[in-house]
């Protein structure tokens, strides 16, 4: 309208000619829009070249919103993985998306999909099926939610196509209950395509990630996404329940913070009230706070938020932590065999329970399914380090593992135990931060350990000291000015027991648990230092 | 003595500069071995002047013989005389000097010792792990080892090595449940309670074994990751184990080498038998290498007997009355030793 206005004021006739023709333009699609819709809710005889008697009236057509109005408790609706159990036994009613249609003359095909299932459909020309109702079933926009009610049959030749193979429906009634915008973004089918490098033949057209984000919800539809967060449900269940099973206590920590509570790094900073404050990039403060406050094994799942600027794949600016803090009475491998035990749980927890899962994230994603030991693997850092060395790297006694060294140390395991999961014991003092203990025995080293998936790390961990005045060394000794860690050593001045603990993002594992390449995939929004939409 | 011409014309040896003089260790800070020295020294420049000497006063030498200076018999007086006059001062001295050279090795192991105190070293003297029991072979770090064993195919070698060895060399074998197997089955959970029986002794040398259950066909075994050379089946890592066990169990210099590979190869091929009639037609000729012998190969036990011993327990097929009665009476023997 504006637009319109300011061509009108600008130069005359012309142009308000040229405005004329559009908006008649616009009214006569409009006319033939509302025309075609009332045709189609209403299925009148009188529809536009088609004369003939509509006697599927009234078996199809637009369903006016759902607003609750009646409950229409009569209609008994089933699943479609169930459908196998109900062939012969009658009509049933389906509630699904149109994942395909194609009507040709008198038969119209259509695929219906339920979350990952999919089952076809067909509708033929007879007594009870008009001309009409296979038209407009053929004309549903892909992805529209409707409601059918069908007679299961059994089909003497698999259905290649479809996850229910040895069933269809063949439909009696079709209701249309959401209708989608006739043009998508993306096509389900190409976002849910195998990735195929080495298949040069097949078709090549893929969804790329930007255009997935953007369109996360339609993106998100794909079998492998609904598998991959599914899968993901099954993490935070299985750290739940393990960890409750194990005697710990779920706790929630603050998210707003008034300090850095990680050496002070990459802080995003929030404006609170008169002041600012911080977004909590770790729990960890507050977990042991909850040891020194007598609950003795804690664990909590929250955001995490991280103001780190790199654009990788596999870091988020916020992401899911699973963490946990455990008390022990003398020595931290008490604790590094819980988490260590508790990683392997889950495991085999996913392995048993999520096989279709699994399976399904394998059809589009080809991956190596995930291989662990039982017990965790645990070597020594300084074993890993002559690993490496024998493999030719050069790499120093106290030096941090490199990124490159340390996937290459994952390949080495790999190769020699066959494991995909691998615990990395006593770490150099030199690396770890200020209030991990130091190692008794060599002063080299620490009671510290790092966590290791497919040769990527997942969780970082160690006894932290829990002596206020070793504390205030240690802190000395690394330079950190102790009066702003002050609450922190406060926190065990009362008496706190020896403890130890770690975190994991919950992203990270079910990435590299599937083997995917990049962390966006398995966070439903991600965020990044470049999206913060949808 | 007399003076020699040098045949090869004179030259003079130049030192380069970048060498210098080293005191000898063995003589500083000693007036009295300094003493003893010099009167060493003195002895030998009176001999040197002892010709002189004979040419001064001897008056029936012609000066032709001066060139032949040597008057033996004067020269043997002259030496006995000299030798006479210095004879007690002379072994004095030496024997001073091998008191002072012994409290000075005195004094260097007290530094020596010191020195590795400071370094934290234990006083006891250190135990040869592999190199000392390879007998000469090169000494390097044995290599951890991985089997990957099917809990179908327990590898029953190890723990009855395990036993054997006991008190020669230790076998420290963690085991895994790799993610291919769900269950590992009672018999393979009663091998691993068995392993974990044996006391681990941290004296003896010692080598590291890590055993993976796992849904693999062979019974294999991985030592470097880099060099990736599988070792297929239990007999051959029992000939693996023989050769960097201990000394009593290495078979190759044995003049019965030859006769322990070819028992081991039976087992092999008993392992792969099906049906039983094969499995007795193979016992059959384990009958025949053992005959009237104490053991495999011999009146000692060596790794054909853990061989034959734990392939016949992955057999309950093969009963005793399979066996012939002197295969019976050798399991018994083999059965004190296994100790399975």
């Amino acid at each position: 309208m504006v637009e319109e206005k300011e061509n009108v004021s600008a130069n005359g006739e012309q142009v308000s000619k040229k405005g004329a023709k559009k908006a008649a333009k616009a009214a006569k699609k409009a006319e033939q829009k509302a025309e075609s819709a009332a045709a189609a809710s209403a299925g009148n005889d009188g529809e536009a070249g088609d004369n003939a008697v509509d006697h599927a009236q009234g078996r199809y057509g637009l369903s006016e919103m759902i607003q609750s109005k009646d409950k229409r408790s009569e209609r008994v609706f089933v699943t479609v993985p169930e459908l196998v159990n109900h062939v012969d036994k009658g009509l049933v009613w389906v509630r699904g998306r149109v994942h395909t249609s194609r009507a040709k003359g008198k038969q119209c095909f259509l695929i219906l999909r339920q979350q990952s299932s999919t089952i076809q459909c067909i509708l033929a020309v007879n007594d009870i099926i008009s001309k009409q109702m296979v038209k407009f079933t053929g004309n549903i926009p892909k992805e529209s939610i409707i409601d059918i009610q069908a007679k299961p049959v059994s089909v003497p030749n698999k259905i290649e196509s479809c996850t229910e193979q040895t069933v269809e429906l063949c439909v009696e009634q079709v209701f249309v209950i959401s209708q989608a915008k006739p043009q998508l973004p993306l096509q389900i089918e190409d976002a849910s395509r195998p990735e195929n490098p080495d298949d040069a033949e097949g078709l090549n057209i893929r969804v790329n990630q930007d255009t997935r984000l953007d369109n996360r919800v339609l993106d998100l539809r794909t079998p492998a996404n609904q598998a991959i967060f599914r899968l993901e449900a099954g993490v935070c269940r299985l750290f739940r329940d393990i960890l409750t099973e194990k005697g710990f206590t779920e706790i929630h920590t603050p998210k707003i913070i008034s300090a850095a509570s990680e050496g002070g790094a990459n802080v995003f900073t929030v404006s609170y009230f008169k002041d600012s404050a911080y977004l909590a990039q770790s729990p960890q403060l507050y977990k042991q706070m909850a040891i020194a406050a007598d609950f003795d094994k804690v664990f909590t799942v929250g955001a995490v938020f991280r103001a780190e600027d790199s654009n990788t794949h596999r870091h988020l600016t916020e992401f899911v932590g699973l963490d946990l803090e455990m008390a022990f009475k003398y020595h931290y491998h008490e604790v590094l065999h819980t988490i260590g035990n508790t990683f392997t749980a889950i495991f085999k927890g996913l392995r048993d329970q999520y096989s279709r899962e699994i399976e399904a994230v394998g059809q589009q994603y080809k991956v190596e399914p995930f291989k662990f030991l039982e017990p965790p693997l645990i070597l020594q850092f300084a074993e890993g380090v002559a690993m490496l060395r024998g493999a030719g790297v050069e790499t120093g006694d106290e030096e941090d593992l490199s990124t490159p060294n340390e996937k290459l140390l994952g390949r080495l395991v790999k190769a020699k135990y066959d494991t995909d999961f691998y615990i990395l014991d006593k770490f150099p003092l030199a690396i770890r931060p200020f209030y991990t203990m130091p190692d008794p025995n060599n002063p080299i080293y620490s009671n510290s350990y790092d966590m290791f998936m497919r040769g990527e790390e997942i969780l970082s961990g160690a006894q932290r000291i829990h002596d206020p005045e070793y504390l205030i060394e240690r802190a000395k000794h690394h330079g950190i000015d102790t009066t702003k860690i002050a609450a922190y050593i406060e926190s065990f001045r009362y008496g706190c027991p020896p403890h130890a603990g770690g975190g994991i993002g919950m992203e990270r594992v079910v990435m590299l648990y599937l083997g995917l390449d990049n962390i966006r995939k398995t966070s439903m929004f991600p965020r990044d230092p470049k999206r913060l939409t949808p | 003595m007399y003076e020699l011409k040098t045949l090869l014309p004179q030259f003079e040896i130049k030192l380069p500069t970048c060498m210098y003089d080293l005191k000898n260790v063995s003589l500083t800070g000693s007036p009295s071995t300094g003493a003893g020295i010099s009167s060493s020294s003195s002895l030998i420049k009176k001999i040197q002047s002892l010709p002189q000497q004979q040419n001064a006063s001897g008056k029936s030498y012609s000066s032709s013989s001066a060139t032949c200076a040597l008057d033996l018999d004067i020269l043997g007086r002259q030496i006995q005389q000299l030798l006479k006059a210095n004879n007690g001062k002379d072994t004095s001295a030496v024997v001073a000097r091998q008191d002072k050279v012994l409290l000075q090795l005195e004094d260097l192991k007290a530094q020596l010792g010191k020195i590795r105190a400071g370094l934290g070293l234990c006083g006891k003297t250190i135990q040869h792990t592999t190199g000392y029991q390879n007998g000469g072979l090169k000494e390097v770090p044995l290599e951890d080892i991985v089997i990957n064993g099917h809990p179908n195919f327990i590898p029953y070698a190890l723990l009855a090595l395990k036993n054997a060895w006991r008190d020669l060399y230790t076998i420290d074998i963690k085991t895994f449940t790799h993610s291919t197997m769900a269950d590992i089955g009672p018999a393979a959970r009663e091998f691993e309670q068995n392993l974990a029986k044996v006391p681990i002794n941290e004296s003896l040398p010692k080598i590291n074994v890590t055993l993976i259950w796992k849904n693999c066909e062979h019974t294999e075994m991985i030592s470097s990751p880099t060099m990736y050379v599988p070792i297929y089946g239990e007999v051959n890592i029992i000939r693996y184990l023989g050769r960097v066990g201990p000394a009593e169990y290495r078979y190759e210099g044995s003049p019965v080498c030859n006769e322990i590979d070819l028992v081991l190869d039976i087992c092999y091929q008993l392992l792969r038998c099906t049906t039983h009639k094969s499995q007795v037609a193979m016992v059959r000729l384990l009958e025949k290498r053992l005959q009237k012998q104490q053991y495999f190969g011999g009146s000692q036990m060596s790794v054909a007997d853990i061989g034959v011993y734990s392939s016949l327990i992955r057999m309950p097929a093969i009963t005793d009355k399979d066996l012939t009665p002197a295969l019976v009476a050798w399991r018994k023997r083999a059965k004190l030793v296994t100790k399975i």
